[in-house]
């Protein structure tokens, strides 16, 4: 096909109610076709793989973690009960005061404490 | 089966892809790479940059594929990852080559054509190039769809998520300035 004609057919492939697709097949003849190079497909499995490792560390990193928060989180909840339990016991009640330790220390004796009068 | 998917169906290739089948993947990848490096290399340019791209399609595929409900045709859906990729591409170029220099848009790309086209199918194909590389890409790509790809122009629209008018008035325009670019040629 000379040149003028293949111009021609890239020009008609445009027109709205062309058949593009028996121009793509046409200027495919003429070379006009695009592929990638030796060996594509094995690069893009390579790659796939090469990033299969580090999403599925990311992963059981993320996994890892959650699992550790519920362990952090529950150690946590058991510690404050413990106390709560063991402060009542000490003190007989539990009060703002008797968490602060200061259940049967009088008003008194804490100035007495801070002014050292 | 393993050995022999060249012609297995699509629904059983997907389906061995996501149960971590690479060759399955591989037979998907050998199936659409000509569809996408019509795409890729005709917005991009014959480079290396354009095979990157066209990797990069194909790993943005593997890592979705569990996202794909089979609504449309793998082939569209491709496609539309293709264009994505493609079109950010373009303006990533066109930021970076804002920001850096004041090179022309033309000469970012490279063409390699194969050493064992002949000479006049190898003219053909430049001609072609440099035809695409003249338009704006929102014309280049509705040529791309049009004249590489043999989309009809409702196709087009679908594919590139544009209004049926939009497609045929850019199309249109683009007529006109390839007209006008290949008379120089």
């Amino acid at each position: 096909m000379k040149r003028s004609e293949i111009k021609n057919l890239i020009i008609s492939s445009l027109d709205a109610n062309s058949a593009s697709d028996e121009i793509t097949r046409r200027l495919e003849d003429e070379g006009i076709s695009y592929d990638f190079s030796e060996g594509f497909s094995g690069r893009v499995i390579e790659r796939i793989l090469a990033l299969a490792p580090t999403v599925s560390r990311e992963l059981e990193f993320v996994r890892n973690l959650s699992s550790a928060f519920y362990r952090i989180a529950l150690t946590g909840v058991a510690a404050i009960v413990i106390l709560i339990i063991s402060i009542y016991l000490m003190e007989g009640s539990i009060s703002l005061d008797s968490f602060l330790g200061l259940g049967d220390i009088s008003d008194e004796s804490i100035i007495c404490l801070l002014t050292g009068n | 089966m393993k050995e022999s998917y060249s012609k297995a169906e699509e629904n059983d290739l997907i389906r061995a892809s996501l149960a971590g089948d690479k060759l399955a993947f591989g037979e998907i990848v050998n199936r659409y790479r000509k569809m996408v490096a019509r795409t890729v290399k005709g917005m991009l340019g014959d480079s290396v940059f354009a095979e990157d791209i066209g990797q990069e399609v194909f790993i943005k595929l593997y890592n979705s594929l569990s996202e794909f409900r089979g609504e449309s045709k793998l082939a569209t859906y491709i496609q539309k990852i293709a264009v994505n990729l493609t079109l950010n591409e373009i303006k990533r170029r066109k930021r970076s080559l804002s920001m850096f220099s004041h090179k022309g848009d033309d000469e970012i790309y490279e063409y390699e054509v194969a050493d064992h086209e002949d000479e006049k199918r190898r003219d053909a194909k430049e001609m072609v190039n440099k035809a695409l590389m003249n338009l704006d890409p929102k014309f280049r790509i509705v040529v791309i769809m049009r004249m590489l790809q043999g989309y009809s122009t409702k196709e087009t629209a679908e594919m590139l998520e544009l209004p049926l008018g939009t497609v045929l008035s850019r199309l249109s325009r683009a007529q006109e300035q390839l007209k006008e670019i290949l008379g120089k040629l």
